[in-house]
C-alpha cells in the first residue's frame, strides 16, 4: 500500500506543479492556459536537447532550461500574445492559447528536430538509484518529484508572501485596475508571472517526461489532468489546487492496486480518472447553483468591464455595418454567391487527389457549422462538438454496418442519441460561466474518448467501424455534391435561425440573461434549443466525415483535434457559414499544398500557420473573413458611389446596407 | 391587459397591479430589505426614493422575479406571483428597466423592440417562424408599425439600426424603456431611467412616460435619484432607508417630512439639492 501511496504522491507532485502554474496564470491574468502542454513540451524538449543530445550535465542543462529558456519563452509569449488578451472575451482567450498550443510544438520541432522516440530521462541521474523505505520501493525520479514540489512551494510561498514582487502579484489578483491606479506596473508584473509560470510548466514537463514520454500527447494529458485539480480549486485557490492534485495522484495509483492490470477495462479507467474527478466537481458546482467565472479582478475591474455595456463578455463589438442581421459583419452577397459557385465547381475541375481533399474539407465544414451555431451565434464555448461528431459517426456506422441501414438513414438516426446528450449537457451547464462550460464540455469529450472511443470493438486498431456511402454516391464527385447539398441546407437553416425570432431570442439570452427573462423569454428553453440543434449538426457532420472516410475512424474525433478545429474556425470567423466552409476546405487543402509542392521539411508549416492565425485572433477577434469582408464592403461601397445615380437597385441596396460605422466607439 | 374582478373594490389592495408585502432579503449578514410593503395601483405613478444602498434595486429584483425574497409576498392583480419566474411575470404584464442597462449587445435597437413585441404577441412561442422559414420573410406591416411607433416615441429613430453596444449610456436607457414598452406592460418598473440623460432628454422621457401612463393606463414605479423628477411626476412616493419603508405619501408630504429630510437629504438641506447630495453618475460624462 505504502508503495502505491508514495508513487501516487510522486505523480501528484507533478500534477501539483502543473496546477500551480495554471492557477497562478488564471488568477493573475484571467487566461486559462490551454497552451500549458505545449509550453511544458517546449522546455522539456530544450532540456533534452541540452542534456541528452549535447551531453550537458543535469544541473547545467536544468539550470539553463528552467532558469533562462523557460522564462524567456514565457516573456516572449507574453509580449507576442498574452498582453493583448487582458480584456478579451473568454472565447478569444481560449482560442488564442489553443493557437499557441498548436503552433509551438511544430516550431520547436523545426528548430530542434523531430524526436524519433519519446523516452527521455528526467532530472535524476540514470541509472536510477532506488530506495527502500519501510519495504516500499522509491526511485530517484520520484524523490526528485517530491523535491521539485517542495522547492516550488517554498519558493512560491516566500515570493508571494514576503517579497515586494509577490505583493504586487497579489494586488493584481485582487484588482488589476486598482493596483494600476496605485502605481503597480501591471504589465511588468504580468510579464514576470508568465515567465514564472512557464518555468513551472517546464519543470512539470521535464519531470513527467520519464513516465509519460516526451511528446505533446503526454504533455497534453498532463495538462488535462491538472485541469481537474484546478477545477476542484475553483480556478483560483492555490493551496486547494495543490492538495487536490496530490489527492488525485494518490487515488490514481491506489486504484491500480485493485484493478486487473491485464484487463482492457483498467486500461481505460486509469487514464480517465482525472476527468472523472473533474466531472464530479463540475457537476457538484452545477447542481449547487450558479457558478460564474469572473476571473482576476475586483469590483473596479468588473465595473470597468461592464461599462462596455457588458459586451466585453463575448465576441465582436467594434464597428459593425448597420442593417445587417445582429449587426453581423458579413461578406457582400455577390461574393458569397461567387464563392459557392467556385466551391461547387471544385470537384469538377480538380483531379482525384485534390477532389478527395475537397470532399473531406466539405464534410469537416459540416461539423464546423455546429461550432458556428453554438459558439459563434450562441456564445456557448462547447469544446465537445467533435465528440458529438464522433458519437454520431460511430452510431451511424454501427447502424449501417451491423444492422444494414441505409447510410443516410443511419446518419440521421445517429444524430438522435447525440441530441439527447446535447440537451443533457445543456441542462448541466445552464448556470455555469463561460470557462466552466468550456471545461465541462472538454471533460465530457475526454471521458467519452477514453471510455468509449478506445474500446477495441470501436477503435479496431485505428480502422474504426466501417461506414458505407449511399449507393448512388460511391463516386467522390457525387459524394462531394451530396455533402455540399447538406452543407447548403444546414447553412440556410442557420441563416434562417439567426434572423428568426428564435435567433433574436438566442442573442438576447446570450448577451443578457436578466434582460431576456424580463421580456418574457425562457432561458432554459432557448439554450436547450441551441444545444440540441448544435449537437444534431455535429452528429450529422460526423456521419458525413465517416461516410467520406468509409469508416468511423475514432482518431479523427480526438478532443484536442476539436480544439484545433475551433481555433481554425474562429480564426476565419466564427459567425458565418461561409467561414465554416473556408475553414473546412483550408484545413485540408493547405497541408495538401505543402505536402505536394514543398519539401517534406515544411510539412509542419500549415499547422504552424493555423496556430499563428489563432494567435492573431487576439488582435482582431472577428476573424480573418470579417476583416476581409470589411475591406471588400469598402470596395463595393466606393465602387457604388462612383457610379452614376441611375445605378441598378440591388447594388445600391447592398451599398447602403453596408454604410461603415467604423470608429464610432469611443 | 389583466383586469381584476375579484375582491373588494378598495383601490389600495385588491385592484393593485403590483403589490409587495413583508418583503425581506438578506445577503449573508446584510439585511438589504426588511418587511417592505409597497403598492402600485392600476394606472398610478408611484415613486421610490432613498439614499444609495437603501435597497431600491434589490426590491426591483424581487418584484420582477429575478430574486427570491427570504420572506414576503408579491402579488400582481391580486394574484400571488412570489414563486412565478421572471419570464412568467413579464408575460403577465410586468416590465422593467435596469440601473445598469441589461441590453442585448449584439442586437440593434430595432431588434430589441421587435423581439419584445413578438414575445408578447406570441406568448413566448418563438419557434414558429424557425420552422416556417420566417427568417427570410419581411416582417408584417402591423409589426413594423408598432415597432416604429415605440421607437419614435423615444426619439430613437436615428439609432434604429445601430447595434446597441456602441451607444451612450443615455441612449441605452432609452432602448431599455423602448424594449419594456414593446412588451405591452401593465406595470413598468424603472430603475433610475434618467441618470445619464441630459436635461432635455430627461424632460422628453418624462413626457413619454406620462403619456404612456395616460393613454394606455400603464402603472409606473419609478426609482430615481433626481428627487424633483419623482416628486413632480408621481402621485405617491415611498421613501426607503436601510431596507425599510420610512414614509409613504403624496409628494407634498414627503417634501416637508422632517424624518425624510434627516434620513435622505441630510438635515439642513432643502429637498431641491438632492441631486448633489446623492452621489450619482455624472450625466456630462456619460453623454456622447
Ligand atoms: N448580490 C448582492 N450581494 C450582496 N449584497 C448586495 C447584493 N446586491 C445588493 N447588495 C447590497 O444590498 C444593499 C442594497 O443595494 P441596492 O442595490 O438595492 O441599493 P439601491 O437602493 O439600489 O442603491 P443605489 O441608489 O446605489 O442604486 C446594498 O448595501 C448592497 O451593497
Ligand atoms: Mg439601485
Amino acid at each position: 500500500m505504502l508503495q502505491y501511496v508514495l508513487a501516487g504522491l510522486a505523480l501528484g507532485a507533478i500534477y501539483a506543479i502543473a496546477s500551480a502554474s495554471l492557477v497562478v496564470t488564471y488568477a493573475s491574468s484571467g487566461v486559462f492556459n490551454f497552451a500549458f502542454g505545449a509550453m511544458a513540451f517546449s522546455v522539456a524538449r530544450f532540456y533534452y536537447f541540452l542534456h541528452t543530445e549535447n551531453g550537458w550535465p543535469i544541473t547545467a542543462a536544468a539550470a539553463v532550461s528552467l532558469g533562462m529558456f523557460a522564462p524567456a519563452l514565457g516573456a516572449l509569449l507574453y509580449w507576442l500574445l498574452f498582453r493583448h488578451l487582458l480584456l478579451r472575451p473568454p472565447l478569444i482567450k481560449i482560442v488564442a492559447t489553443i493557437g499557441v498550443s498548436v503552433a509551438l510544438p511544430p516550431a520547436v520541432d523545426l528548430v530542434f528536430g523531430k524526436l524519433p522516440n519519446t523516452t527521455a530521462p528526467g532530472l535524476a541521474p540514470v541509472p536510477l538509484t532506488v530506495f527502500h523505505p519501510f519495504g516500499a520501493t522509491v526511485t530517484m525520479d520520484q524523490v526528485v518529484n517530491y523535491l521539485g514540489l517542495a522547492v516550488v512551494l517554498v519558493v512560491g510561498v516566500t515570493v508571494l508572501r514576503f517579497t515586494d514582487a509577490g505583493l504586487r502579484v497579489r494586488a493584481m489578483v485582487d484588482s488589476a485596475a486598482l493596483s494600476g491606479l496605485s502605481g503597480v506596473n501591471a504589465s511588468r508584473v504580468s510579464l514576470g508571472v508568465w515567465a514564472a509560470t512557464t518555468t513551472l510548466a517546464g519543470l512539470a514537463g521535464i519531470l513527467v517526461a520519464p513516465t509519460a514520454g516526451l511528446s505533446t500527447d503526454g504533455m497534453t494529458y498532463l495538462m488535462a489532468a491538472a485541469f481537474a485539480a484546478v477545477v476542484a480549486a475553483r480556478l483560483t485557490n492555490l493551496p486547494a489546487a495543490v492538495l487536490a492534485a496530490l489527492a488525485m495522484g494518490v487515488f490514481t495509483t491506489v486504484v491500480q492496486r485493485y484493478l486487473d492490470p491485464e484487463s482492457a477495462l483498467s486500461a481505460q479507467i486509469v487514464p480517465s480518472i482525472p476527468f472523472g474527478f473533474m466531472l464530479l466537481f463540475l457537476l457538484y458546482y452545477a447542481l449547487r447553483g450558479r457558478v460564474r467565472d469572473e476571473p482576476a479582478g475586483g469590483a473596479l475591474d468588473r465595473a470597468i468591464r461592464v461599462e462596455d455595456g457588458g459586451a466585453a463578455r463575448t465576441a465582436p463589438r467594434a464597428a459593425t455595418p448597420a442593417g445587417s442581421p445582429h449587426g453581423h459583419r458579413s461578406l457582400p452577397t455577390v461574393a458569397k454567391a461567387a464563392g459557392l459557385v467556385a466551391v461547387a465547381a471544385l470537384p469538377l475541375v480538380l483531379d482525384e487527389y485534390w477532389a478527395g481533399l475537397a470532399v473531406t474539407g466539405l464534410a469537416l465544414s459540416l461539423v464546423l457549422l455546429s461550432y458556428t451555431l453554438a459558439t459563434g451565434e450562441g456564445g456557448m464555448i462547447w469544446l465537445c462538438q467533435i465528440t458529438f461528431a464522433g458519437l454520431g459517426a460511430l452510431t451511424a456506422a454501427e447502424l449501417a454496418t451491423t444492422y444494414g441501414w441505409h447510410p443516410l438513414a443511419a446518419v440521421a438516426a445517429g444524430a438522435l442519441p447525440v441530441v439527447v446528450l446535447g440537451v443533457v449537457i445543456g441542462l448541466l451547464t445552464l448556470k455555469l460561466g463561460d470557462l466552466y462550460v468550456a471545461l465541462v464540455t472538454l471533460t465530457f469529450g475526454l471521458l467519452v474518448q477514453t471510455l468509449v472511443f478506445t474500446r477495441d470493438r470501436f477503435y479496431n486498431y485505428g480502422q474504426g467501424v466501417a461506414m458505407p456511402r449511399p449507393g448512388f454516391a460511391e463516386d467522390d464527385r457525387v459524394f462531394a455534391y451530396l455533402t455540399l447539398a447538406a452543407f447548403a441546407l444546414i447553412a440556410l437553416f442557420i441563416v434562417n435561425f439567426r434572423r428568426s425570432t428564435a435567433g433574436l431570442a438566442m442573442a438576447a439570452v446570450r448577451w443578457s440573461e436578466d434582460g431576456a427573462r424580463t421580456v418574457g423569454l425562457s432561458i432554459v428553453r432557448t439554450k436547450l434549443l441551441v444545444s440540441a440543434m448544435a449537437a444534431c449538426i455535429a452528429a450529422v457532420g460526423g456521419g458525413f466525415l465517416a461516410m467520406n472516410a468509409q469508416a468511423a475512424m475514432l482518431d479523427t474525433y480526438n478532443v484536442f483535434g476539436g480544439l484545433v478545429w475551433l481555433a481554425v474556425l474562429v480564426t476565419i470567423g466564427s459567425r458565418s457559414p461561409v467561414a465554416a466552409l473556408v475553414a473546412g476546405l483550408g484545413f485540408h487543402f493547405l497541408p495538401g499544398v505543402f505536402q505536394t509542392h514543398l519539401p517534406s521539411a515544411w510539412a509542419e508549416v500549415p499547422v504552424l500557420l493555423f496556430g499563428v492565425g489563432a494567435i492573431m485572433v487576439a488582435k482582431d477577434p472577428d476573424g480573418v473573413l470579417a476583416m476581409h469582408a470589411r475591406q471588400l464592403r469598402g470596395l463595393v461601397d466606393r465602387w457604388a458611389r462612383h457610379r452614376p445615380a441611375a445605378s441598378p437597385a440591388p447594388l445600391a441596396a447592398t451599398a447602403s446596407a453596408s454604410e461603415p460605422t467604423g470608429g464610432e466607439r469611443p | 391587459m389583466t383586469t381584476v374582478t375579484t375582491g373588494p373594490p378598495d383601490p389600495s389592495t385588491a385592484a393593485a397591479r403590483l403589490e409587495a408585502s413583508g418583503v425581506t432579503v438578506r445577503f449573508g449578514g446584510l439585511v438589504a430589505l426588511e418587511g417592505v410593503d409597497i403598492t402600485v395601483p392600476a394606472g398610478a405613478m408611484v415613486g421610490l426614493v432613498g439614499p444609495n444602498g437603501a435597497g431600491k434595486s434589490t426590491l426591483f429584483a424581487v418584484l420582477s422575479g429575478l430574486l427570491r425574497p427570504d420572506a414576503g409576498r408579491v402579488r400582481m392583480g391580486g394574484e400571488d406571483v412570489t414563486r412565478a419566474s421572471a419570464a412568467a411575470r413579464a408575460r403577465r404584464g410586468l416590465a422593467r428597466t435596469f440601473q445598469r442597462p441589461e441590453l442585448f449587445s449584439g442586437l440593434t435597437v430595432r431588434e430589441h423592440v421587435v423581439l419584445a413585441d413578438r414575445v408578447r404577441r406570441r406568448g413566448g412561442r418563438i419557434l414558429r417562424d424557425l420552422v416556417t422559414g420566417g427568417g427570410f420573410r419581411r416582417p408584417s406591416a402591423a409589426e413594423d408599425g408598432r415597432v416604429a411607433a415605440i421607437i419614435e416615441s423615444l426619439h430613437l429613430e436615428e439609432l434604429r439600426d445601430r447595434e446597441v453596444s456602441g451607444l451612450s449610456l443615455g441612449a441605452c436607457r432609452l432602448v431599455e424603456v423602448a424594449r419594456a414598452l414593446a412588451t405591452g406592460p401593465d406595470v413598468l418598473l424603472l430603475d433610475e431611467p434618467a441618470s445619464g440623460l441630459d436635461g432635455r432628454e430627461t424632460a422628453e422621457l418624462a413626457a413619454t412616460l406620462t403619456r404612456v401612463n395616460a393613454e394606455h393606463g400603464v402603472s409606473l414605479l419609478l426609482v430615481e435619484h433626481d428627487v424633483e423628477l419623482v416628486l413632480g411626476m408621481c402621485e405617491t412616493v415611498n421613501v426607503l432607508d436601510f431596507g425599510t419603508v420610512l414614509r409613504t405619501g403624496p409628494p407634498e408630504e414627503i417634501r416637508s417630512d422632517p424624518a425624510v429630510r434627516a434620513a435622505y437629504l441630510g438635515a439642513e438641506q432643502p429637498p431641491g439639492t438632492a441631486r448633489e447630495a446623492a452621489p450619482d453618475t455624472d450625466p456630462e460624462k456619460e453623454r456622447r
